[in-house]
């Protein structure tokens, strides 16, 4: 078997194990390794930032297109790397004013924004998809008209049966699909481990499956 | 000190039945026998995908999630658009078609890199990897999606390949894909976000049909007859929730006692 194969049914056992057997060495070699892959998630953010700089600095560089928005994220990221240090004795870090203004300013408004496009995306979806073209289609055109009445209190006020069919609708279909779902993708990760443990599933390692 | 966890022996059981079955089809592939899967229409239309991009002369975008490694349940999704991605920039490489990979995870990018790297090695072109093209975008979830949208609206790409974790800028990316006329096939097991897939994406996988996504695609026959190993733990579970069910109606709680040992 190869080294990588090893090494990564080792770490899966080393995790595994503790969960279902209590045995002391084992606890503390798991314990161990996951403060180590903390350490390594942490330093693969600079991977990240590697990256992004490779990828706009050659923009800038070259004057590609839109390298002015390159510039911007360039400048961007080092402010608030800098602002953002952990240095608290020399005025920087999470309660720096620049960073706090930054955050609370432009990233938590920018990501509320994103989030709720999300609005007018479900709106033209909704447009595409509910068409009583057969009757599962059906089925999905007046459950989702049902849900969405009963959420408004325009319908609610004069209807308040809407409540209790979309409380039906959620509890009883919708979960038992959901249910359903879940078991079937657990199912699924459990081979997928069993085929990763045993060295069988070699996607993520090249390759597919070739030698 | 008792060797067992309390309250895990029989999930224990359960595992090691489910991983035993997995190895005996595993190892009867091996002998030849190798059980019939049926056609997931998703997976099979991702050579479809390709073959599109490539006629049309345009790029493959193709994201394994937004999520790590490490999740519970989000890190084997991850691990599964990985093997796709590796399936399909060898076919990319071979049809002479290039794939960006939109990352989000700075842990996942090297992973990521090294699997299309060695695609190119493998073919005899590993002059020809471009490691711009596997691109991390954002640690945050929606700079991540606002940036894969605005790529999408700039490349217009002829094919979007999304199998992995994804969730509130999942129906996001997917209507943007759907209007700059990407052929989609995408997948996910995270529940809350299948519905916005299946309406978006010209194919859907729904759940378990992306772990066995790999394992279909390569042929491979140990990794085709470990998928009737994980019939085998369904087979459990439907009929532990059916026993289960009846017993609890007529007020036995002994299976329950068992299911919480």
């Amino acid at each position: 078997m190869e080294i990588p194969l090893l090494i990564t049914a080792f770490c899966a056992l080393l995790q595994v194990i503790p969960y279902y057997l209590n045995i002391p060495v084992i606890d503390a070699a798991s314990g161990t390794m996951r403060e180590w892959m903390l350490l390594v998630v942490n330093m693969a953010v600079f991977v990240g930032v590697i990256s992004l700089g490779q990828v706009h600095g050659k923009r800038i560089q070259r004057k590609g297109e839109n390298w002015p928005f390159s510039v911007v994220l360039i400048a961007f990221m080092v402010f608030m790397a800098i602002v953002g240090f952990p240095l608290e004795n020399i005025g920087l870090g999470f309660k720096n004013n620049q960073y706090l203004f930054m955050f609370n300013n432009i990233l938590n408004p920018l990501g509320g924004t994103m989030y709720s496009i999300l609005a007018f995306f479900i709106t033209s979806a909704a447009y595409r998809a509910f068409r009583a073209r057969n009757w599962e289609a059906a089925f999905v055109l007046i459950s989702g008209t049902i849900v969405v009445m009963s959420n408004a209190p325009l319908f609610t006020s004069s209807m308040p049966f809407l409540i209790t069919w979309k409380n039906w609708i959620f509890d009883v279909p919708n979960t038992a699909t959901g249910r359903g779902v879940m078991i079937g993708a657990a199912l699924g990760a459990i081979a997928l481990a069993v085929r990763t443990l045993m060295g069988i599933e070699r996607g993520y390692l090249r390759g597919g499956g070739e030698e | 000190m008792a060797i067992l966890q309390s309250g895990r022996l029989f999930g224990l059981a359960c595992l090691l039945l489910i991983m035993a079955a997995v190895a005996y089809y595993i190892r009867a592939a091996k002998g030849g026998k190798v059980p019939k899967v049926r056609r997931v229409a998703g997976i099979d239309a991702i050579d479809e995908a390709i073959g599109r991009a490539v006629e049309m002369g345009k790029v493959i975008f193709c994201s394994h999630g937004i999520a790590n490694l490490r999740g519970a349940t989000s890190g084997p999704q991850t691990l599964a658009g990985l093997s796709v991605l590796s399936y399909v920039s060898k076919k990319a490489i071979a049809s002479n078609a290039r794939v960006i990979v939109p990352v989000r995870q700075p842990e996942v990018w090297p992973i990521a890199a090294d699997i299309v790297e060695t695609e190119y090695k493998l073919a005899g072109r590993a002059d020809e990897f471009d490691q711009d093209d596997i691109r991390f975008l954002s640690n945050n979830q929606f700079g991540f999606s606002s940036n894969y949208m605005g790529l999408m609206m700039r490349e217009k790409p002829g094919a979007n390949i999304m199998i992995g974790a994804y969730w509130a800028e999942s129906l996001q990316l997917a209507e943007t894909g759907n209007r700059v006329g990407a052929f989609q096939i995408a997948g996910t097991a995270q529940t809350s976000q299948i519905p916005f897939f299946l309406v978006t994406s010209d194919y859907c996988l729904i759940g378990e049909e992306i772990y066995s996504a790999g394992a279909y695609l390569t042929q491979d026959a140990p990794l085709m007859a470990s998928l009737a190993g994980q019939d085998v733990g369904r087979i459990i579970a439907v009929v532990l929730g059916g026993l289960g069910t009846l017993a609890y109606t007529v007020g036995i709680e002994t299976l329950l006692d068992l299911f919480g040992m």
